[in-house]
């Protein structure tokens, strides 16, 4: 994934000369050749994420495209309310790219953590939400929006998935079609939603499984094929590493706010994760797997 | 030669007070403190240069000097902080006259910087002029943009701090001038309130051999002009005149 992202920012900033790279001190190796093609055009800002962002702002206000890049916690969670009053509130286009966002720094601990980030950007308005989990769909994804001239926030996972999805800003994609029960994953989640739509379907449980990876905004049309979905089933499983508060799960529910329908929300509990150890470990722990999954469908039957 | 600035800062701040006192609300002595400064910068300002105001809560004095300079109509003053204005308590930049909307501490400084960065990325002219309170270099985003603008060579940023001392209460300012001097900054002080020495400091040619960023600590006092405004800032920080108030300080104002 962040072999990727480096490949599509080399190449946009060769494309388009109003790409400029903030760097809160991460990634300056990965991004080497654009610092050396651009130099004009990439500065690593150092740990001091609040003013990088508001630097992002002024950049973007003269007609640059900042793209601003670090640690999920510290360019996120530390610098909110640069990111209201001077992002959002002045209406800026400036790409957020987090790395290590929900438990993928597993064993460094909470502060190292950051799984409330949907949550609080969903808050502001301007915002939009965007969460690419494999290589392509990071550079589909970029590519459409980058110069949109909105605030942006691309959370980028370690993990990644690999099936062959066709991501559209703003849109949800349907990867497997049933009506006993909806499944909605986002991130590398959806691989998990993906096998158990597929196990399921043996045992002649049918799902709907749906990826989303816009979260804010979704369009009508896409929000209507969710509603549809729910109404459909009625019953909705939601997967997201990511609190079970604020983000995806919480989304989807206003968007089948009219409807009746029973909810699983598979995510993690409203607690700091205090364990170490590996990615792997912590999705076992907090039930994010393909057997969680399954759990929660025949729990709503 | 030289206009007669002192009349017309006279007039500015009767508008200032006039704003606040038909609105019921506003931060007169931080308008106040601030006046001469504007109107240095807004007299000499060219095209290509920006102006940020950080300190938005300063926000009366900017629309009275905007409206001074014609970029403002005075007829819309009278609109200060009614539900629809464009002119509010802090700046707001659907207004068409100002490039951020500002109101919370330390945001303004960083933006004003990026700003700068953006003239250097894109080989622009003019420079970039931003005014912070002393009270606001609380802030450790000042900080951070301190040490930004020293290491990305922003020669092109101004910064003015209206040191008014408004953080006796708290946190003193103590030393402003060395701090800045000690981020790599070439710093200079002024009389806040003595437009010609602004002016100097603001627009001195030598500064253009300079490859360091600009500090000018002007010393201001929070109130200017009003005297029970300069004794009692505490009280008057946020607080709209009376009529009879209001009266008494027109007098003098344009003693």
């Amino acid at each position: 994934m962040r072999k990727q992202f480096a490949k599509t920012i080399n190449e946009l900033g060769g494309e388009d000369n109003r790409l400029v790279v903030l760097l809160g001190d991460i990634s300056h190796f990965l991004l080497r050749d654009f610092q050396a093609k651009y130099p004009n055009r990439f500065y690593n800002m150092g740990i001091a994420e609040q003013a990088m962002l508001s630097v992002s702002s002024g950049l973007a206000m003269s007609g640059l495209i900042p793209m601003v890049h670090s640690i999920a916690p510290f360019v996120t969670e530390r610098c909110f309310e640069q990111i209201k009053d001077d992002l959002c509130y002045q209406n800026l286009g400036v790409n957020i790219v987090s790395v290590g966002s929900a438990f993928d720094y597993a064993s460094l601990g909470c502060t190292h953590h950051c799984y409330d980030d949907i949550a609080i950007l969903r808050t502001l308005p301007n915002m939009q939400i965007i969460y690419p989990s494999a290589p392509h769909e990071f550079d589909a994804l970029f590519r459409e929006t980058y110069a949109n001239g909105k605030p942006k926030y691309f959370r980028l996972p370690a993990k990644t998935h690999t099936l062959p999805t066709k991501p559209k800003f703003g849109e949800v994609e349907r990867l497997y079609s049933g009506e006993d029960a909806t499944i909605i994953a986002v991130g590398p989640q959806i691989q998990n939603a993906y096998d158990a739509a597929a196990e399921l379907s043996k045992e002649g449980v049918s799902c709907d499984v749906l990826h989303l990876t816009t979260i804010k905004p979704i369009s009508a049309a896409s929000q209507k094929i969710i509603a549809d979905s729910i109404g459909k089933s009625g019953r909705l499983v939601t997967i997201e590493e990511h609190t079970i508060l604020g983000g995806v799960a919480d989304e989807v529910a206003y968007i089948a706010k009219d409807i009746e329908f029973r909810h699983r929300r598979l995510g993690i509990e409203d607690k700091f994760l205090t364990n170490y150890g590996t990615y792997e470990e912590h999705c076992i722990a907090n039930g994010l797997t393909k057997e969680g999954v399954i759990k929660a469908v025949h729990e709503l039957k | 030669m030289a206009v007669d600035y002192k009349k017309e800062l006279q007039q500015i701040r009767w508008d200032v007070l006039e704003m606040v006192h038909r609105a019921k609300e506003g931060h007169i002595p931080s308008a106040f403190s601030v006046l001469e400064i504007l109107y240095a910068i807004y007299k000499n300002k060219k095209e290509e240069d920006a102006f940020f105001l950080s300190k938005g809560h300063a926000s009366a004095g900017l629309y009275a000097a905007l409206a001074h300079f014609g970029v403002i109509k005075k007829e819309e003053l009278k609109t200060f902080c009614d539900y629809d204005s464009f002119l509010g308590g802090h700046p707001h930049k659907k207004a068409g006259y100002f490039m951020n909307s500002s109101g919370s501490l330390g945001h303004g400084f960083p933006v004003a910087a990026g700003y700068a960065l953006s003239k250097k990325i894109k080989k622009e002219p003019g420079k970039v002029f931003c005014v912070v309170g002393d009270g606001e270099c609380n802030e450790g985003s000042i900080w951070e943009t301190a040490m930004y603008a020293e290491q990305l060579g922003l020669e092109n940023l101004v910064c003015i701090v209206d040191n008014n001392n408004s953080q006796v209460r708290a946190m003193v300012s103590t030393n402003l001038a060395g701090k800045f001097g000690a981020f790599g900054w070439d710093v200079r002080e002024a009389d806040g309130h003595n437009v010609p020495e602004l002016e100097k400091a603001l627009f001195d040619q030598d500064k253009d051999a300079s490859k360091k960023p600009l500090c000018i600590v002007a010393r201001t006092v929070k109130g200017k002009g009003v005297k029970a405004m300069e004794e009692d800032t505490f009280s008057w920080h946020h607080r709209a005149p009376t009529d009879e108030e209001l009266e008494k300080f027109k007098v003098e104002i344009f003693q």
